[in-house]
Order: structure tokens, then sequence, then C-alpha cells
């Protein structure tokens, strides 16, 4: 197999756990919302997640970078920034004081990561087939 | 303080000064006679009542009140002539309106009051049909709103025209709600919640979501549970037999509202129309054995009420209160007299701290590089609450044991470092005479004051209670060390946002966790330095507590220690409530979305407050989630607290408030106070997370949104080609305070204001109760020349001190031989002309010329005269209060003196341009007229 097909290989896993990740995170706000967890053990569990969340899709972009992929880089770049930003300017992290204030803000930034992943699932199993089809 | 002095016999004439007759002839072709107190025709005659822009005539001055007409019977006097023809020609709309009466004034006392009212009524018609007539009779509200109820009338103003604006209107009573006959279950004629507890933006609720939106009103509940610091100042009815019905299905309490049904032995909720069974004890007086009448029972009868929980409410037997001081002793500290003035104010007041059973117990810490802990032993052979005094000389010596790890703080002892009020007083005495001898000759200059917070929460977690922290040091070791980031180029630029905001996660973080363990934090802060009050605040901001600025405090300033001594006193002996939670509930499809104040939220519609303090006001957005069918929904604020006598209680407030589909009626039951309070919330929040220029942009679209859904959709009358300004009438304060608000110390546009006073205010602006909020944004202007005689004396019925009446905060009213006096609640400046007459200084200050008068902080000199006497009571009169902590300094300002004292004190003159980038409040409504007409 190419070492494009293993790329995308750990390109469908770490989107698959990004994906998993994202699906969690909404459930806790709507959790949240319905008052079935109280915003202080939603962020001490949420934020667990938050920087492994970045990291690995990070690593991800960085490994489309190294191998050249530059049209899947691309549609990552947006993503890679923003986390890039939220770390920078040290406002990942969910803060319980303002949680109720900014819920609607993180339900909406859950709710579009989700999307990007799940299509991007799709993109990268294609991406992955193609490679395999190109190989045989 | 001296309230009531006795009036010093009646032929005692007030004094007048020669220039003060020579001006009244002077003043008046100047044209601004008309909200001046000396205008010649008749003095009772109110500024308000005489510039209101109604054409009804008001007989009397004092009822101007326009919304609250006969709106039982429906009627509305017509109004005297034809409206909206003769218009005097001359008269051009605009100030020139009240320049014109410059002339018939000047004339003479021609036109009596009534004359005048008519002139000016005709004159206000003439500028823009300021009359539009009331809806029908019955058109309002639909179908369901058959009953002969009517509501608030809708009244056009000119703002103009009303110009300057009416201030008395700031102290009239919100709109009346006025709900259907028969809708309280008891016959008690009121049994809607003082407008003091439990405010609404809208006292007619709209129906549905998409009018609140297309109203641009903001829909809001201010609600202030306690009107006084301690019980003894508060009348709220208990209901003590611990029989509490509440619904099964929304938890709401029974009150005056609900519906009994099938003979009383059930009863229907009014918020969600559930039918709940009667408690089996409700009809029966557990005391004295017997059956008692359901309808004298408190609350079915009044609506702010007090239950007794039963053991059900508790998850732990009340605690007791418990209050750990901690106290900087860094240089800093000890040198401006800090350390002495706090524990001499500590020492004093023990015996004020609510300690009703003997259970309230106190700490100390003491913080500079390391800690010191304080072991205070307890005396065995001295029995519980007695004994104590007279034998202090045997108390053992507290021992002090120094911890050097901040950055982990642990507690040295487990025991006696945090100790009973009752069984241990010598020795606290004791402690606190000896910390400024212990720490007399330190020349430390750090101050590890997060590491301290977070040791004095080790010592008091699982009790819960008070940290207070005293300190005039910026925190720069240990946890959540702060560093000095007071940029003065940044002032006034789009960075400033960012010094609102908090330096170090700590302050947030850590008040998560003081609120979980039932703590608050309270701040004191005193530091003439940069103190980063924007991180600092946050701990009291999410725990419940308050910050408390003292800017450049020393305490061999008498009236520093003074105002220090009295408030922090105040502070101690206030009855703290504790483990407190507020829930807010209402009918179906209302639902409270956002909450502001200093408390931290549990869940979507649970504030939670470690300690509950009685000097703040919280303010709770409301939104409407489905369209409302009722002819009038309540909301009820329910808080759950422990008493500081040990009783778990729930405070219940409910109001009711009609509904309407009707754009008109909405607008007409507007609480311009309820919602200048939700601005200012909103502004804070805005502030805090973007920047002053954010909170301006967004009071200033606000308030565009408003004129301009009101010209669009309710002014029907031809306005013709000049265009007036229009709102309704009981609105017509709004722009002003709008206008003040963006003015104000906490928003104003300017470079001038260090982060640490613009953060100080911004803490006040979101907790201040309304009353105080207005006087805080547009402060009480008094002309203490020209008051009326019984002013500054004694009231003959109440014994109550006469205040004069307030002038417009406008600065052609100082003029240069006057004597003025600014209270904006927090401090108090008493302007001296640069022409005073010797005479008026004799009597005020005790010296012949100006240039002898003492300015800055100061107090009045006692002298045997009555004005100076009438001045001191009106001072003292205007700092007493039984519901806030403040006590105002008075800085004497004079014309020619100081100038940074001078331009600090004309910046309350809100209604001039404020700074160098400001607007007069008459260009404000001119610039808001041009948006809305191009």
């Amino acid at each position: 197999m190419a070492a494009d097909a293993y790329t995308f290989i750990f390109a469908i896993l770490i989107s698959l756990v990004n994906l998993f990740l994202q699906v969690f995170f909404t459930i806790m706000y709507s959790d949240l919302e319905c008052d079935y967890i109280n915003p202080i053990d939603l962020c001490n569990r949420l934020n667990n997640y938050v920087l492994p969340e970045a990291a690995a899709h990070a690593a991800l972009t960085i490994v489309f970078l190294l191998t050249g992929h530059w049209i899947v880089l691309l549609l990552n770049a947006p993503i890679f920034a923003y986390n890039a930003h939220k770390i920078y300017t040290n406002t990942h992290l969910l803060d319980a004081t303002e949680i109720f204030r900014t819920l609607k803000k993180h339900k909406q930034e859950s709710f579009i990561k989700l999307a990007c992943y799940l299509v991007f699932f799709f993109l990268y199993l294609y991406c992955m087939i193609a490679a395999l089809v190109r190989e045989d | 303080m001296s309230q009531e002095h006795p009036e010093q016999g009646s032929s005692s004439k007030r004094r007048v000064y020669p220039q003060q007759q020579y001006d009244f002839a002077a003043a008046q072709p100047a044209g601004y006679s008309m909200p001046d107190p000396t205008q010649p025709y008749g003095a009772s005659a109110s500024p308000s009542a005489a510039m209101y822009g109604g054409a009804h005539a008001i007989p009397s001055p004092a009822a101007f009140q326009p919304h609250t007409a006969n709106v039982q019977s429906g009627a509305f006097a017509p109004p005297p002539g034809t409206p909206g023809s003769a218009v005097d020609p001359p008269v051009a709309p605009g100030v020139a309106g009240g320049m014109a009466y410059g002339a018939p004034q000047a004339a003479g006392a021609a036109y009596g009051y009534q004359g005048l009212t008519n002139q000016m009524g005709n004159l206000n018609i003439g500028g823009g049909g300021a009359y539009q007539g009331g809806a029908p009779p019955g058109a309002a509200g639909g179908a369901h709103m058959a009953a002969p109820t009517q509501l608030n009338q809708i009244y056009n103003t000119d703002l103009l025209q009303n110009f300057p604006p009416p201030i008395s209107d700031l102290t009239l009573p919100p709109p009346p709600v006025i709900l259907p006959p028969g809708s309280s279950v008891t016959g008690n004629p009121d049994p809607n919640a003082d407008s003091e507890f439990m405010r609404c933006t809208l006292n007619t609720v709209p129906t549905s979501s998409s009018l609140l939106k297309k109203s641009k009103l903001p829909f809001a509940l201010v609600i202030r549970p306690y009107t006084a610091l301690r019980d003894a100042d508060e009348n709220v009815p208990t209901v003590a037999d611990t029989t509490i019905a509440r619904c099964r299905r929304c938890r709401s309490y029974i009150n005056p509202y609900v519906v009994f049904l099938e003979g009383g032995a059930r009863w229907r909720c009014n918020m969600c129309n559930l039918t709940n069974d009667v408690p089996s004890g409700f009809d029966y007086d557990a005391v004295a054995n017997k059956p008692r009448d359901r309808w004298s029972r408190a609350e079915l009868n009044h609506s702010v009420v007090e239950f007794v929980a039963p053991a059900e409410y508790m998850v732990r037997p009340p605690q007791p209160l418990v209050y750990v001081f901690v106290l900087d002793v860094s240089v800093h500290s000890v040198k401006n007299g800090l350390l002495a003035t706090a524990a001499r104010t500590i020492k004093e007041s023990l015996s004020r701290i609510p300690n009703v059973d003997n259970r309230t117990r106190v700490g100390f810490l003491a913080v500079d590089s390391s800690l010191h802990y304080f072991a205070i032993p307890r005396k065995e052979d001295v029995a519980e609450g007695e004994g104590e005094e007279g034998e202090e000389n045997e108390w053992p010596e507290p021992r002090m044991m120094v911890v050097s790890d901040i950055d982990d703080p642990f507690l040295p002892m487990p025991t006696d470092l945090l100790v009973n009020l009752s069984q241990c007083k010598g020795g606290i005495e004791k402690l606190l005479d000896s910390l400024q001898s212990m720490f007399a000759h330190t020349v430390n200059p750090a101050s590890a004051l997060g590491s301290a917070v977070v040791a004095a929460h080790k010592l008091i977690a699982n009790i819960g209670g008070k940290i207070v922290c005293l300190t005039s040091t910026l925190p720069n070791v240990g946890q959540g060390k702060l560093e000095v980031r007071d940029d003065k180029k940044a002032l006034g630029t789009s960075r400033e946002g960012q010094m609102l905001q908090t330096a170090s996660t700590f302050y947030k973080s850590f008040a998560v966790e003081c609120s979980k363990t039932q703590v608050t934090v309270d701040m004191f802060l005193f530091s003439s330095h940069y103190q980063d009050v924007a991180s600092l605040s946050n701990l009291p901001r999410f725990s419940a507590g308050q910050t408390y600025f003292y800017p450049g405090w020393i305490a061999s300033n008498p009236e520093d220690a003074n105002k220090f001594a009295l408030e922090f006193s105040e502070y101690l002996s206030q009855e703290l409530a504790t483990e407190a939670v507020l829930r807010v509930r209402s009918c179906d499809g209302i639902r409270m979305s956002a909450f502001y104040g200093n408390f931290f939220s549990r869940s979507s519609d649970l504030c939670s407050f470690s300690t509950f303090p009685r000097d703040q006001s919280y303010v709770i957005e409301v939104n409407i989630e489905e369209t409302i069918v009722k002819p009038w929904v309540t909301f009820q604020a329910a808080i759950l607290h422990s008493t500081a006598s040990g009783e778990r209680r729930i405070r219940v407030i409910t109001r009711a408030f009609p509904t309407s589909a009707l754009l008109q009626d909405i607008y007409a039951s507007a609480d311009q106070i309820a919602i200048t309070t939700y601005l200012a919330n909103k502004a804070v929040e805005k502030a805090l997370q973007k920047g002053p220029q954010d909170a301006r942009d967004l009071l200033m679209n606000r308030l565009n949104e408003m004129f301009t859904c009101y010209k669009k959709d309710l002014m029907t009358t031809n306005v013709g080609a000049s265009a007036p300004l229009q709102f309704c009438t009981n609105l017509r304060m709004l722009p002003l305070l709008v206008n003040a608000l963006i003015k104000h110390i906490g928003f104003r546009k300017t470079s001038q204001i260090p982060s640490d006073l613009r953060s100080a205010a911004l803490c006040l602006l979101s907790t201040l109760p309304d009353k105080y909020l207005i006087q805080y944004i547009y402060p009480n202007f008094y002309n203490l020349i020209f008051m009326p005689d019984e002013a500054g004396l004694p009231d003959a019925e109440t014994g109550q001190i006469v205040m004069p009446p307030c002038t417009n905060l406008s600065g052609e009213h100082l003029i240069s031989h006057g004597l003025f006096l600014i209270d904006d609640g927090q401090v108090m400046f008493l302007w001296v002309g640069r022409d005073a007459q010797p005479a008026l200084l004799q009597d005020v200050f005790g010296v012949s010329s100006i240039t002898e008068v003492p300015t800055g902080k100061t107090e009045l000199p006692v002298l045997d005269n009555q004005f100076n006497e009438r001045i001191r009571n009106i001072i003292s009169k205007a700092r007493e209060k039984t519901d806030a902590i403040t006590y105002q300094h008075l800085y004497v300002v004079r014309e020619d003196g100081e100038p940074a004292l001078r331009l600090w004190a004309t910046t309350h003159l809100v209604e001039d341009r404020v700074e160098q980038s400001g607007v007069t409040y008459h260009q404000f409504l001119t610039s808001i007229r041009e948006k809305l007409n191009s």
C-alpha cells in the first residue's frame, strides 16, 4: 500500500476521534441546558478534551502538510487557524463563570466542527479508496 | 451624626445675600428661569409640572402622572382648548420654547401658574401634536380584556421642546400595574409586591416574542430581595408554621393570585394551571391549636413573604456565620494606616457582627510575602457569652504562626485558627490590639493575597462563610500573582478593554471553587498605586461578594479613616443570609434567559449565593417563548437561604403584570428606571468583554432602535416639516439616563480615567439597587443658596430633614456666587462659586474670604448659625441610609481652586459636555433626531 493510503487511514482515524469528541461536546452542552449537569463539572470534564482535540487536528494538518496533500490541507487550515488562535489568546478552555452567557456560541462552534469532521470523514474515506484504487 | 437639630425658633429667617437679590433680576432675561427654583411666580411650582408637555392642564403641580389618570374608569380629562390649533407664531420648536418665556416672566408675575401651564400646553401641541389620544377603551389586549380595565395610556412628549428635562420624573414610581379586578384571591387591595423588591422593564407584558422584538424594548426583571441591611428596618411578614403550599409541577409557591377550587380543597396554580391539593395544615393554627381563617394567611395577602422552611429544604443544618479577615501587613498597609484602622474598626464592631445564637466564628490571617496565622486560644474557665468583660488581661496571648510556603498553603494547626466570637472575644480583642505593633517595622513590600485567600478558604471550606480581604498592595507573589499592566497610553483606545478583563484565570477559577464550598470573598482595596481591580473584582463577582475601592486612601486623613470605619462597621453589621439560591419562575411560555449581578449561575435558571448581601440588586432578562394567552402573568422570585440566626427560610416575591398584544400598551407601561438598570448591566457585561467603546455603542444602538420603533409605529400624527423628537412621556427620562450612562466614569470616552477606577465603577453599576444606580448615573444636584425655606430643617410632621429640590445637572446653573451640592451616592461635592459673598462664606465655612475656604476632602465646620446647620443637615441626610453601607466623602470644590478637583466635579454635570469629546444632552437629542429623520 502506498503512503497515500496510510495517510488517509490515519486521517480517518483522527477524524473519527474528533467526530466522537464533538458529539460528546454537543451532548454535554445540551445536558447543561437541561440542567442535567452543573457548569463546574461540565467545564472540568470538557476542558480535558479541548487540547487533545486541537492537538489531534493539528497533527493531522501537519501530516497533510508534510505529505503534500494541498487540497485537504487547505480545507483543514481554517479549523487549524481557529484552534491556534483560541489557544494563543488563552480562550480555548471553558469558563464555568461565563458558560451560560457563551453557551450559544460554544454550541454553534461544536455543531460547525461536527459538520466539518463528518464531511472530512467521508472525504478521507473517498481519498483513501481512491488511493487504494490508484494503487491497484 | 446630628439629624435632629431642633429648629432654632420660627422667627429666625433665612439670610438673604445681597448678590442673590441682585441676581433675581439678572437671571431672568437670560432665560433659564424655568427650572430655577427662584421663579417669581410662586416658588412652589415644580419645574417638571410647568414643563410638562401634555396638553391636558394639570391642576396641581405635584400631580404630574398622566399615566395614572383614572385608569379604572377609562376616563381622562379632555384637553383645554382645541389641540393642534392656535399655535403661537413666534414660537419655534426646540429650546426657543423655553427661551420665549423669558420675556413674560421678566415682565413680572403677570402670568399665574395655571396660565403658564396652559401656555406651555398649547405651545407643545404646536410643537408637534403632543397629544395623541388614548386607545379606545376595551381595544387594548383583545378579547380577554373585555373587562372595564384599561391599560395605561400613551402620551407623547417632544423631548427637544420639553427642555431642560424635568428631572423630578426620576423619582416617580413606575407606571402603575393595572390588573383586571378580581385577579387576586383575597380582598387585599394591593397584593402586588412593591416595586422596590421587583420591578419589570415592561409593566404591561407583550403577548408574543414577535411583539417584544418589534418594540425593541428590553424585557427584564430587576430584583432586589432585601431593602434594608438589618431585619429591624424591614417589614416582611413571616409564615412560621412551615406549611408551604407549592405547585406539584412548576414548584411555584402559593401566592395571592392562585384560584381556590372545590370549596377550597384544591388550588389552581397561576403559573402552570395545574390543580393542586391544599395541604392539610393550611387552615390550622398549630401554635394556638385551633382552626384558623385561611384568608388571614400572609402568603395569600402579601406578595413579599418569608416562609420558615422545614428540614426538607436543608442540605445540612444552617451553618454559623463565619468571617475570615485577610489583612495585608505589607509595608504599604502599615504605612497608610490600613492595618491599624482595620484592626480598630473590627474590634469596635465585634459586637455588631450578627451573633444572636452565639455561633458566629471569626478567624484572622495576615499576609505579606508569607502567611501569618493567628491561633486564638480559648479560655476554658470563661463561661459562654458572659464574663469576658473586665477580665481581658487574663486572656492568654494569641500565637502567630508564619508559613512561608505560599505556592501550596497549608494550615499549621487544625484548631484555634477559627474561633467562636462569643467565647474568644477577649483573645480576639487582644490580637487586634497587638496587630499594629507586631508589624510596625515591616519593610516587606510583597503581598501573596491569592495564596492567603486559598489558605482562608481551606480554613472555612467545610463550613462556608465570608473571606474579607483588606489590602493596599497589588498581589505580586504566590498564587494568582499580578503584574502592573496599567498602560497610560492604552487608556481611551481599543486596548483599554483588555485592562478591564482579568489578568489571571486564578481569580475566576478560584471563585468557582469558593462558590462550590459556600464561601464568599469580599475585597476592600486601598491602594494608591495600580492594584488591578479588574482582576481582583472577579472573586467577589462570582462568589456573590462586593468590591469596595478606596483610591488613595490614607488613615492620617481623618475623613478617609472615618469613611472606611463607618462603612466597614455597617458592612459587618449587616444580617447576612448564607447558602442562598435564587430562582425566578413564571408562567408557561416565559423563560428567564440571562442573569446579571454578583453570583454564580449554578444551572440555567438558578443563581447561587454563598452568602447573600443585602445591598445589591439583580437583573434577570426574560424571554417569551410561546404566545401568552393569559390576561396577566406572574413572576415569582424565591430565595432559599439560611438567616444569620440559623433558620432556613424562603423569601418569596410575587408580582403580576397585565399582558397586551398592542404595541402602544407596551410602550405606555414601560419603566424607564428599570430599563436603565437593565441597560447599565448589559453595558457592563459588554465593557468587560469587549471594552467601553462597545458598551457605549450598545447603549446608543439600543436607544436609537427604540426611537426608530416609536417613530415608525406609534407616532400617528403628521409631524410636519419641523420633525420634532417625540417619545412617550413615561420614557422621557430614558435618553437622558442613557446619555448620562455614556458619560459615566465606567463608560466615558476619555484617556483620563485609570483602569482601576473604571473597574470599580463597573462593579458598582452592575450591583447597585435602582435607587442608588440612578443617582450614580444622574447625581442629585442641589442649589443651596436658592433653596426653599423649609429645606434643611426637620419636617414638622415626620421629623425628617427636608431636602431641597434637585436641579438639572448643567453648568449654566453653577452661578458664580452660588453654593451647590452634587451627590452621586458615592461622593459629594460642595461647590463654592468664585464670587461667593463673604457673608455666605462666613456662615458656611467660618472664613471671610474665598481663598481661605478649605478645599478637598473635608467636613463642614460646626458653626452656630442656621444656614450652616441646614447645610450640615442636608449633607447628613444625604448620607443617611439603612439599605447601603456607603458614606459619601465630602469634597469642597472652589470654582477658582485646584483645576483637577474642579474638573472632577464638573464631570458630574452630565447634561453638559463631559471632558473633551462629549456632547451636551441637547446635542445628543439633536443627533438622535437627525439620525431618525435621515
